[in-house]
């Protein structure tokens, strides 16, 4: 398992995306290391970074004595005051993998052991430095595939969600020490709470979670992205249309019917939306085998998808493919896209424009409209912003379950039956949700919490 | 001479732990100072409470004695939270103080393996960290197999009225030293508590009548029919007294305050921590200074007892400063105080000194119960006694040891609390500490319990044959519940069970209006029907907790062996080894309930129990 007494080094930032990378190395003797992987002539100062030479070691069978390998910025950060709680020093190179990879290897035959994942965020989490969610938000951080992506995991890195759940879990911990009073200490003479009070209170609680669970799909979307798949019948216009989101000419364009055979897909980085765009093969009935199965995928990939851009063409009267792929997608979320709109209409192409959005692939007329829409389906009418979203599919299913809790005990107030034990029940399960986000409350807590509040006992 | 179990103290665990004991078959030598103080209550003269009354019943289930002793010795009885589910019904009485104790040393004096020896014990012996007996401090010695020590505030006691201080282990008794430093020898960590009691006033300086008509106090009475403590209680019970509220007003704070550096609670010569469940009126006073009042009970100590305990008064000013303030409360201003409150500061060891069968890690064969583990009060003492009682008496026998499960018993909450956090301040009993507290009822005491009680030889035929009998009666009563319909409000025929559910409609109504038969006892007739009407109405809540008690239980399966290495674990921090080879934890459940452990902590402990760890 993890051991602690020794060493780590691991890249610190994720794979292949250019720019900077940081090497970091962790543990008693990380400035040992670093002192024998550097050309540095003075020792490296606490928090100050030091520009520099990582080199290659006399003793390494693979790079000659003294081989510079990159100019780099090393910095310092003495236990405690570092990211891992640890004695830690981070060499940030040139992106270039190949670079980063060689510093690493370095730093292993100095002494260091190769870090497993998570295995620094383990040991910040061991010295205290990070809570359960701001540990989790580390992986989330080096996941992080555009910048708003990064951007919500460093907020959760600040605590952001951990303060707002905190707050949450206040108002809730506060009306539940208020509903224990009143059983424990029922004969003190003081009214703790009304049920009624209790129902609203609960009610608020539930709706301050739903507030964050509405942040949190969108949370989840930011970080894992949507898949949006583009479907229709063959020769519409499907290809040049995913040609023209993805930004590039990936996918053949024919005018041939039947021209994609396969899926073809993009990640494409939509407006700080990580998006999946997937080129479909057109619909139809067919016996050419390839292409039959090359229908099966669309009609799978059209399944898994969180957004259809069901695409028509109105320069030809509407077919029975068409017709029947209206009907079957029309309880799914999608967009129909009218495209070819720098041709006339056909007669006998009906389609309600306000119904649709319209578009020309080739001439890119209606396209700004039809981001704009699929920005609005995907994330609601709110702009992407960066607030407090909670990115971890555990933490919504979590504050999910809490609000779930939570309905149920202020059903159970509302009916002015329930003993208050019976809505406490919920309410603990509730509050038991957040202790995987801020920490467990012990019944030492509430008591406190009681005797602060109301002055009780005999 | 030898005894296979000695106890040293007759207070409400001792004599508990030296009647289990002796009804498991050993012989046992109870040792106390005085045979006058069997089962005292030094503070106020009443049993139950909210979590209090649970563990009463819980300590009857099992077949101890202090449910049987306050239903025949109590003189008003009270059910809190009549209002609420039976999850948190709590019986509560007054006791007469000296039938009281009379009761439960007739009760020891019957049990032929209970052997009384009036003296001080004064050195417990030790060979090879195994108990082997006790030497009095008169100088003879005493051999046995296991040693109970519940000897409550009398380790270096010390009595506070006003500036005055005086040795002793509460009003009118001596301390114990040199048992302390016998203790203390061992190694024991130890600390250092603090609690208090009020003034007791004489009943005929106050006109009682004359402050009734007079509004200043209002009049409480018992139930009408009182639900007793005990399953084996068929008599009905009847109260015999009256108690009275009244309330602090004006005045009382001014005194308080004027005389504030005369008590040693704020002059800092106490520096015992005493219970904020319990605040004496400096703190109310102090401490809530916006509060306009605080309420008062005046409450008979007995029959035919001339003391009033004025419960909810308990301070350690001195003497004249609290004639004044009693003086000062309204209806009172004729009173005369018999003896003034005082605040004791006593000696406890830290129970996390303990494992679950509440002997010590120590010394073998030792054992402790009651307040000289942190607790307060009389119940929480008793079920302590009870439990260390049943493990002395197997230990000689080399039998496992009888621990209970927090989703069993109130009893098994209050132990794993001790030995899992320890005490930083005198530990009281509240439902809010159960997690499982619907699984926890008086109504469901016995059919939790008894079955254990009967196991270990503490219950004996007949009342194994009433318990039988009540949980036949239940299981009849729900098929009845099931087997009769009845035409509900829209003019459907519904089983009795399916209309139940029903928020608003209560068994009781349906059993007035004879919609049901159910074979009922008289004297558990309101116990019986609240069971009843629980297990159908909240049967959801109650399937839901039991299923969370039943996830929570893997960890308390996952044993943590005898001397385990925390300090080899890696990535556990410092602080964190340290707690745990404190407590010793004998299970991971256990394990995450210390303070300071973090959830990851003990996932990396759950990691490594199962590995051999390098040294
Ligand atoms: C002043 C005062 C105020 C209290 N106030 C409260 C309160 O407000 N709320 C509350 O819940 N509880 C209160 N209590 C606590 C309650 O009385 C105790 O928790 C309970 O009685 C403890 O029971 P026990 O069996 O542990 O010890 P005790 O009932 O104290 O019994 C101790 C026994 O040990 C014997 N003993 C002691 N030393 C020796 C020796 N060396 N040799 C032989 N015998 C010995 C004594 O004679 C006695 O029989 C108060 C107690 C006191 C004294
Ligand atoms: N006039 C006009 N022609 C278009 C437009 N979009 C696509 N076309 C033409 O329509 C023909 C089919 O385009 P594709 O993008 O290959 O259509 P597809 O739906 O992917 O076809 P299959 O892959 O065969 O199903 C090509 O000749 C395109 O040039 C448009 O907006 N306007
Ligand atoms: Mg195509």
């Amino acid at each position: 398992m993890f051991s602690t007494d020794d060493s780590i080094v691991a890249i610190a930032t994720p794979p292949g995306r250019g720019g900077i990378g940081v090497v970091r190395v962790s543990g008693s003797s990380a400035l040992e290391i670093a002192r024998r992987l550097l050309e540095c002539r003075t020792p490296l100062e606490p928090r100050r970074a030091t520009y520099t030479r990582a080199r290659g070691l006399a003793s390494s069978a693979t790079a000659p004595c003294g081989d510079v390998l990159d100019e780099v910025v090393a910095t310092y950060f003495p236990a405690p005051h570092s990211y891992t709680g640890e004695h830690v020093v981070e060499i940030s190179a040139h992106g270039s993998p190949v670079v980063l990879e060689a510093i690493v290897q370095r730093a292993i035959t100095a002494g260091a052991r190769l870090a497993r994942p998570g295995e620094f965020t383990l040991r910040a989490f061991l010295n205290g430095k990070r809570d359960l969610v701001q540990a989790e938000a580390v992986g989330d951080l080096i996941a992080a595939a555009t910048p708003l992506q990064a951007r919500v995991a460093f907020d959760q890195l600040e605590g952001t969600l951990t303060a707002r759940i905190a707050a949450i879990d206040a108002q809730l911990f506060d009306l539940i020490a208020r509903l224990e009073a009143s059983l424990d200490f029922s004969d003190e003479g003081y009214h703790f709470v009304e049920p009624a009070e209790a129902a609203r209170a609960a009610a608020c609680v539930a709706g301050r979670v739903s507030e964050l669970l509405c942040d949190g799909r969108r949370g989840r979307m930011i970080r894992e992205g949507a898949t949006v798949v583009v479907a229709g019948r063959t020769n519409v216009g499907k290809s040049s249309l995913f040609n023209v989101l993805a930004g590039n000419e990936r996918a053949i364009v024919t005018d041939v019917a039947g021209t994609t055979r396969d899926l073809v897909t993009e990640r494409i980085d939509f407006d700080g939306l990580a998006l999946t765009i997937v080129d479909t093969a057109g619909w139809r009935e067919t016996r050419d085998v390839v292409e039959r199965e090359g229908v099966e995928r669309a009609v799978r990939a059209q399944e898994v998808a969180d957004l259809l851009l069901l695409v028509l063409d109105r320069s030809e009267p509407l077919t029975r493919d068409d017709e029947r792929l209206l009907a079957s997608t029309n309880d799914r979320a999608r967009i129909v896209v009218v495209n070819k709109s720098d041709c006339a209409a056909a007669t006998g192409f009906s389609w309600p424009n306000d119904d649709g959005v319209l578009v020309s692939a080739r001439t890119g007329a209606g396209i700004a409209a039809l981001r704009q829409a699929i920005q609005r389906a995907l994330t609601g009418s709110e702009a992407l912003r960066d607030t407090a979203a909670i990115s971890n599919t555990r933490h919504i299913a979590l504050l999910e379950e809490a609000r779930t809790r939570l309905t149920s005990a202020q059903r159970a107030a509302e009916t002015g039956h329930t003993p208050e034990e019976f809505v406490l029940a919920d309410l603990q399960a509730a509050r038991e949700c957040f202790d995987e986000v801020v920490g467990a409350r012990t019944p030492d807590d509430l008591l406190e919490h009681i005797f602060s509040t109301f002055c009780i006992g005999k | 001479m030898r005894f296979d179990v000695i106890v040293i103290g007759a207070g409400h665990a001792g004599v508990e732990a030296a009647y289990a004991a002796a009804r498991l078959g050993c012989s046992v030598g109870l040792c106390t100072m005085s045979r006058d103080t069997v089962a005292h209550m030094p503070c106020n003269p009443a049993v139950g409470g909210t979590a209090k009354g649970h563990l009463v019943r819980e300590i009857d289930a099992l077949g101890g004695l202090m449910g049987r002793a306050i239903d025949a010795t109590g003189i008003q009885f009270k059910l809190l939270n009549r209002s609420r589910g039976p999850a948190v019904w709590s019986p509560r009485a007054q006791a007469d103080k000296r039938l009281y104790a009379a009761w439960v040393r007739a009760a020891l004096d019957r049990e032929p393996n209970v052997t009384w020896h009036v003296g001080k014990a004064g050195r417990i012996l030790v060979e090879h960290e195994r108990v082997t007996g006790l030497a009095m401090e008169e100088g003879e010695a005493y051999r046995c197999g296991a040693l109970v020590v519940t000897t409550g505030t009398f380790l270096n006691g010390l009595m506070h009225v006003g500036p005055e201080q005086r040795p002793a282990g509460r009003h009118g008794e001596p301390p114990s030293r040199e048992l302390a430093e016998s203790i203390k020898s061992c190694g024991f960590r130890a600390g250092r508590l603090k609690t208090g009691t009020p003034p007791r006033l004489h009943k005929d300086s106050i006109d009682f009548e004359r402050a009734v008509a007079a509004g200043l106090f209002t009049e409480e009475c018992g139930d009408a029919s009182p639900i007793p403590f005990s399953f084996s209680t068929t008599r009905a019970l009847c109260n015999q007294v009256r108690c009275w509220l009244l309330h602090t007003n004006d005045r009382v704070r001014d005194l308080v305050c004027a005389n504030i550096g005369r008590s040693p609670l704020y002059n800092g010569r106490i520096q015992g921590i005493g219970p904020r469940y319990c605040p004496s009126l400096e703190d109310k006073i102090m401490r809530f200074p916006d509060r306009e009042r605080h309420q008062i009970y005046l409450e008979p100590e007995g029959l035919d007892v001339d003391e009033i305990y004025v419960n909810g008064f308990s301070m350690s000013l001195p003497r004249d400063a609290q004639e004044q303030i009693v003086r000062a409360l309204p209806g009172l201003e004729h009173a005369s105080m018999m003896r003034p409150g005082y605040a004791v500061e006593y000696d406890f060891v830290q129970p996390t000194e303990l494992r679950s069968s509440l002997e010590t890690r120590r010394v073998d064969g030792l054992f402790f119960a009651g307040q000289i583990n942190g607790t307060s009060g009389y119940e929480e003492a008793a079920a302590q006694g009870i439990v260390a009682g049943v493990n002395a008496a197997r230990k000689t026998r080399g039998e496992p040891a009888m621990t209970l499960g927090r989703d069993q018993a109130y009893i098994g909450i209050l132990v794993d609390d001790l030995v899992t956090r320890g005490c930083l301040e005198p530990y009281r009993m509240f439902t809010s500490r159960a997690e499982h507290r619907l699984l926890l009822r008086i109504d469901n005491a016995d059919l939790r319990l008894t079955p254990v009680g009967r196991r270990m030889g503490l219950v004996d035929d007949a009342r194994w044959e009433r318990f039988e009998a009540r949980r036949g009666r239940h299981a009849r009563n729900m098929h009845a519940l099931d087997a009769t319909q009845v035409r509900s409000d829209r003019g459907q025929r519904l089983p009795v069970r399916t209309l139940l559910r029903q928020p608003d409609v209560r068994l009781e109504r349906l059993l007035e209006r004879g919609c049901v038969e159910l074979d009922l006892e008289p004297a558990t007739r309101a116990l019986d029907v609240a069971s009843l009407e629980n297990d159908v109405k909240y049967a959801g809540y109650v399937k839901q907790e039991a299923a969370h008690a039943e996830r929570l239980t893997r960890d308390e399966r996952r044993r943590i062996p005898d001397g385990f290495p925390f300090a080899r674990v890696p990535g556990l921090s410092r602080e964190i080894v340290q707690r745990l080879s404190e407590v010793q934890p004998e299970t991971l459940g256990q394990a995450s309930r210390i303070p300071g452990m973090t959830p990851a902590a003990v996932a990396v402990l759950g990691v490594f129990l199962g590995r051999s760890l390098s040294p």
